[in-house]
Formats: structure tokens, sequence, C-alpha cells
């Protein structure tokens, strides 16, 4: 159904449930007429009649009955019956409307009650008579009553009523389109706003009401229009501004999300306390940094969350003042029982924008300075242990040379053991620079390997071959295993001496004496191996690995009895990683160690690619 | 006869220095490493201990920490040689008393004018 017949709707029913409202008080009023014209006019009635002698109402024989006059004489359409009863009810004359009996009735035996008025049932039917009584007498006495019967009124009409209704009811009819069509008429204004109104969701679509106003909405209708025209205007102004809003919120999200993601990238811990000591900006690393959930600290005083006694002075510095200067302190902490860290706290003022002398909090940056802390350890380590390798030797030549000034003179067996322990002593040292040099280059990224197509078995020969006609090692027996039928391996050969120098130089040096020092190579499709074993202490699991960390040196009293520096084993592995090889061992101890070195064939572009 | 041990790992240093010394006419007794040096001296304390730092088992800071610990009443004199010269990597020494640091290269001649300025090398003990 649609909205606008709606009224037109209401409208009938409205008037239908008027005309059954007004039927009803009709009805309703010429009932109670009826009853009252019953009531009266029986009751004046019986009273004149009453006033009569019994005998006059009582006709003679052969007599027409006073009775009879009265029915003829009625006006009343409700009239049913007039009776004359004796003193005990008995009926001495009567007169009915056709088809009516008079019903029985009782009346009082007191004279008070003698003069009435009731409701009595009739005999037959459903009807109900309002009867009106009162006593008749005769010469002083009394000799009867008299009862006279009216119909009493029912609710509702006859068939004779209709033309009285539709008469009464036509005026209604018409009037009720009529006033609907006028209504339709007069708010169809109103309708166009209704419409106006249902197009604001749409704001779009919003435009003036164009009026065809009736006289009275006239003004009405110019105000509304100038009123939707003026919110027109306003709602526009309003979306400028949200648009205008909306941008810069989006630049300063974009603004405020960029500086976030930079300070979340940043490597330190950034924290930023307020005037009121709260923390008003944390970054993600301090999770890392002080064990805290950054979430749960936010908004909350330092002594509230920060459970580190060490560091709440050094948070809390310059709480509750309007000046401080930047503040740098270093404590060691060890957080959620892992490895102590060194925290550098720097605590800056920060300033109200263009007023440098009031602060409205402070920035906390907590850097991470363990490994700064660990490097400078490691170097200290490194100066402590190449002082005392280079001096070491340094000592020996010292003394020996010395001792040479004294002894020398007249002891010619001294002098050639000072001569052969300057000699060794030089050797290592030169050996020792050597490897350091080399080892520094590496870890400045220096050493470039300059690769050649090299012939292995000519190669290790040649290195192999220094060792064995040194007289230094002439109680050392020599094993060389290399096929003279080998691929040529792309390497750089300088580099790759000092490896296998290193390797044969700790077979010697740690081999029992009398031991056997043996290299050898092969090849496979893939590759090439070269071994390098001895007879040894060999190397026990304790050691394991580190044998190829820079420095270590094995607690073994065997082992520690050699001149060592840590670096021969750690510098040969550099170079074969440089080279993309390999390098482990394999060993027993107290009888032996081999060193494997494994080398992928490589054609040389690849391998150039490679080292590019 | 002045007593004096020698620890050093390093068995050049301690062949020249025990020969030296022993021909000035010190009683000399070696050690390769602080742990022997330790039980040797608990055992006879000696008149001077000359000792490197940097050895197996035990190392020179560590043997003079046990000595001074074992025998406070010590009045024997602690020659320490060292390759580092900063004050930090001597702070240790504080605490004990009787000791000199002689940086290498040592000089004999040095540290037998040393041994002479505190002992005649011949007197008996």
């Amino acid at each position: 159904m649609q909205s606008n017949q709606r009224p037109g709707l209401i409208m009938i029913v409205a008037a239908l449930l008027v005309m059954l409202a007004m039927g009803y008080l009709l009805f309703d009023y010429e009932r109670n007429n009826r009853v009252e014209l019953a009531r009266g006019q029986g009751i004046d009635l019986v009273r004149l009649l009453g006033g009569m002698p019994f005998n006059q109402l009582v006709p003679a024989t052969g007599q027409q009955s006073f009775l009879e006059v009265l029915k003829r004489g009625q006006s009343n359409a409700d009239f049913a019956y007039g009776a004359i009863v004796d003193v005990g009810g008995q009926i001495s004359s009567e007169v009915t409307r056709s088809g009516v009996i008079i019903p029985p009735a009782t009346i009082a035996a007191e004279p008070a009650n003698w003069l009435g008025q009731h409701i009595v049932a009739a005999a037959t039917g459903d009807a109900r008579f309002i009867e009106s009584y009162g006593p008749v007498f005769q010469d002083g006495g009394h000799r009867g009553f008299v009862r006279l019967g009216y119909f009493e009124p029912e609710f509702g009409f006859g068939y004779g009523d209709v033309p009285f209704l539709a008469t009464l009811m036509l005026p209604i009819f018409l009037l009720v389109p009529l006033f609907y069509l006028l209504m339709r008429r007069e708010f169809k204004p109103l309708k166009q706003i209704s419409e106006r109104f249902g197009k604001l969701a749409d704001p779009a679509g919003l435009s003036p009401v164009e009026l065809q106003p009736t006289a009275e909405l006239s003004d009405f209708m110019a105000q509304f229009s100038g009123y939707i025209e003026a919110t027109q205007n306003r709602i526009e102004a309003l979306n400028k501004q949200h648009e205008e809003l909306q941008m810069s919120g989006k630049l300063l999200t974009y603004r405020n999300n960029r500086i976030d993601a930079i300070l979340q990238k940043f490597p330190d811990a950034i924290m930023v306390i307020d005037e009121a000591g709260e923390v008003s900006y944390v970054n993600d690393k301090t999770h890392r940094l002080l064990g805290v959930e950054p979430g749960s600290i936010l908004g909350k005083k330092i002594r509230e969350w920060c459970n580190i006694p060490e560091i709440i002075p050094l948070l809390t510095f310059g709480d509750g003042k309007s000046a401080m200067q930047a503040n740098q302190n270093t404590v060691d902490l060890r957080i959620h029982g892992e490895d102590v860290s060194s925290l550098q706290f720097n605590v800056y003022p920060l300033f109200i924008p263009n007023d440098d002398s009031r602060i409205l909090g402070r920035l906390v940056v907590i850097r991470d300075v363990s490994e700064n802390h660990l490097m400078r350890e490691r170097q200290n380590e490194f100066i402590s242990h190449i002082s005392h390798e280079l001096k070491t030797p340094l000592n020996v030549l010292s003394m020996y040379s010395e001792s040479l000034l004294t002894e020398g003179a007249d002891n010619e067996e001294y002098r050639i053991e000072a001569v052969n322990v300057i000699h060794d002593e030089v050797e290592r040292l030169s050996n020792l620079i050597n490897n350091l040099l080399a080892i520094n280059q590496y870890e400045l990224g220096g050493i470039v390997a300059q690769r050649d197509n090299v012939r292995m078995h000519e190669f290790l020969e040649d290195i192999f071959s220094g060792f064995a006609r040194s007289k230094k090692y002439q109680n050392v027996e020599f094993d060389l295993d290399i096929p003279h039928e080998m691929s040529l391996v792309y390497i750089d050969k300088d580099l790759f001496r000092i490896a296998i120098n290193n390797l044969l130089t700790n077979a010697i040096k740690y081999n029992r004496p009398g031991g056997r020092v043996s290299m050898s190579a092969s090849e496979s499709p893939d590759g090439i191996e070269i071994v390098v074993a001895d007879e040894g202490y060999g190397i026990d699991q304790e050691d394991g690995q580190q044998v190829f960390n820079k420095f270590f040196r094995s607690t073994n009293e065997n082992i520690r009895k050699q001149v060592g520096h840590g670096l021969g084993l750690s510098l040969a592995k550099q170079i074969v990683l440089m080279h993309h090889g390999e390098i482990d061992f394999t060993s027993e101890v107290d009888k032996g160690t081999r060193f494997f070195i494994r080398l992928e064939k490589m054609p040389s572009h690849i391998m150039d690619a490679a080292a590019s | 006869m002045t007593r004096i041990v020698i620890a050093d790992d390093e068995p050049h240093v301690l062949r020249v220095l025990k020969m030296s010394l022993e021909k000035e006419g010190y009683s000399v007794e070696v050690c390769a490493n602080g742990r022997d040096a330790f039980e040797l001296i608990q055992r006879a304390p000696p008149d001077v201990l000359i000792t490197d730092i940097q050895m197996p088992l035990m190392d020179g800071e560590e043997l003079c920490r046990n000595i001074q610990q074992s025998i406070p009443e010590r009045k024997f004199l602690i020659f320490v040689l060292t390759s580092r010269t900063e004050i930090e990597h001597r702070q240790w020494s504080r605490e004990i008393s009787n000791l000199q640091f002689l940086e290498k290269p040592v000089s004999i001649r040095e540290l037998s004018e040393k041994l002479a300025r505190n002992f005649d090398s011949t007197a008996a003990d």
C-alpha cells in the first residue's frame, strides 16, 4: 500500500466508525424516549383510571368497556394491554393488542405498594412489558387494580429505519471524499517536502523546493525552502571541511606512521617521558633491552613498572625539574637471566618549541654497548696476546745475544746452540708476522684471491720438499704421495702456500719424536682432496672445532710445550673458505691427526664469477 | 746460597737465565708452568721468584695470588716478566707485596744488578 493512500483509507474507516457511533447513540436515545413515554403515560393513565369507580371500569354485559376507549384512543405504538383485576388478581375486564396475552402478575398486598411499575415477562415469547398498576376503589372500598402494559423497547432498528439512516449517513459519505480531496490538494506541497527530506540522504540530489503553494502554506513553504537552501549550503561547507580534515588527518597519520616506523627501526631503545614523569612514547627495542612490553608501560610512571633498581635513577633523571642538562651513563645489567648487557643511557631534555627555557619532558635513548665492550675486550686481548707472542721470541733473542757476549767467547758449543736458537726465533718471528699481516689483511677485507690454474703436483711437492730438506726437521720422517697427473686447480698460489705451510708446521710441531708426517692428494670427478697427517698427540674432543678459532691454544700440556700463536689453523681455514673449499680433521689422541682440504673442481670462468 | 725459582713456558728463556744466574753464584730451579712452580715454592720458599705471566696450567698472575694467599708472611721477592706496560694490566699486582715488573725483552745484566742490590749471591741461605 502506498503511503499517500493511507490517509484516504483512514478517513473512510473513521467515517464508518463515526456513522456507527452516531447510529448507536441515535437508537439509544430513541429507546430511552420510548421507555420514558411508556412509563410516564402508563402511570398517568393508571392514576386517571384509579380515580374512577370500579364498576364503571368493568362494564355490564353488553356495554362497551371503558378500556376499549382507552385502547382505541391510544397513540402509543408500544401499548400492549390494559386490564382491570379484582383484589384476588382475577381479570375482570381487559383489552389487548392483537396477539398479546396478559401475563400473570402479583401485586403486593400492602396499600403502600398498590401503585407502581414493574417489568413483566410475556407469557409466551421473549417480549417483556413495562407494566404500570394502581388500585381501583368502589364506594370507598378497595375493589381491585388497573394494569396497563407497554412493550419494553428493544435496541436495534427495523427496515423502516433504513431511509432515515440513509438520509442521515449520506452527507457523511459525501463529505468524506470531499475532505479527502481537499486535504490532498492542501497537503501536496508537504508531500514534496517529504520527498525532499527523503532525498536528504543523498546530498547531491538536494535542490530548493519548487513551490506551488496554497495561500495558507505559502509563507511556510517559502521559509522552509530557504531553510533547505541554507542547510544545503551548510552541508556543502561541512563536506568541504570534512574533506580537508580527512586530508590533513591522512597527512598527519602518514607523518606519524613514518616517524614511528623510523623510530621503530632505530637500533636503540627510545623512550619519551613527559612532564608528569609518565612514558608517552616507547619503541619496540625497549622490550629487547629492558625486558618490558612497550604497551604495558605507556602512561605509567617509571617506578610503577621498572623493577631494575640500577636504572631507576637514570630513567627518572630530571623528573619534576623545569630545566636539565643532557646526561649519559653506562650500566651492566643481566635481563631475564641472560648474558650481561652493557646499556648506555642517554637522557636529553625536550624543550617546548621556540622556547629553550622550558622543557616538556625528556628523551631517553638506551643503547646496547655490550658489543663495543666485547670488541674492546677482544682488542685488548688481541694486543696482549700479540705483544706476548712478539716479545717472547724477542726476549729469547735478547737473552741469547746478550749471553753470547759473555758465554760465547769461550764456549763453542754454547755459541752454536745460541746461533741456532736465534735463527729459529727469527724464523718464528717472521712466520708470526706474516700470519698476522695475512689475517689482518683478510679481516680488513684487503685480501683478494689472485687465482690461477695451478698444477697441484708441482705446487704441493715444492712446499713439501722445503720442509723435508730442512736440517731442522731431519728427525722427522716425511712421506709424500701426490699423483703426477692431476687436473689444474684454480687457486691463489701464495695464499694456499700459507695454508699448506701452516698445516705442515703443525704436523711437525705436534708430532711425537721420530713420528711420520705425510701429505697426499687425490682427485675425484667432483674435486680434489689434500691430506696432511701426523702421528702426534692428536686433538682431544674438548678442543674439537675450537682449533680453528683465532688465538685458540689447547690446554694439553704436550701441545702447550710447543711454541704456538693460535693463528695458523684459523688462517688456513679462512684461506680455504675463500676458495669455497672445506677444511676438517679426524684425530685420535696419542695416535695422530689427519687434516683434509677439499676443493671443488670448477671451470675457471665460474670461479672468476664467484670471486667477483 | 741465594735460591731462585724461575717459572716460564719458554725453554730457551729458562736455559739462558739458569745458566747466566748460576754463573753468578745463585742456586736456580726452573719450572715450565705456574703449577709446578707453586708446588715447589710451597715445599720450599725461595729467596727470589722470577715468573712469566702467560704460562700453561697456572699463569703468573694466578701463581702470585696463590703465593700471597698461602704464604702471607712471605718475604721473598717476585720479579714478573711482562710484555705489556699499561698500568691497567698491572693492577692485579697491587695486592701482592714485594713484586716488581720486568719488561720484555729482559736484560740479563739489568736483572743481575737488581738481584745484586738485594742479595749477595754467594751468601749462605
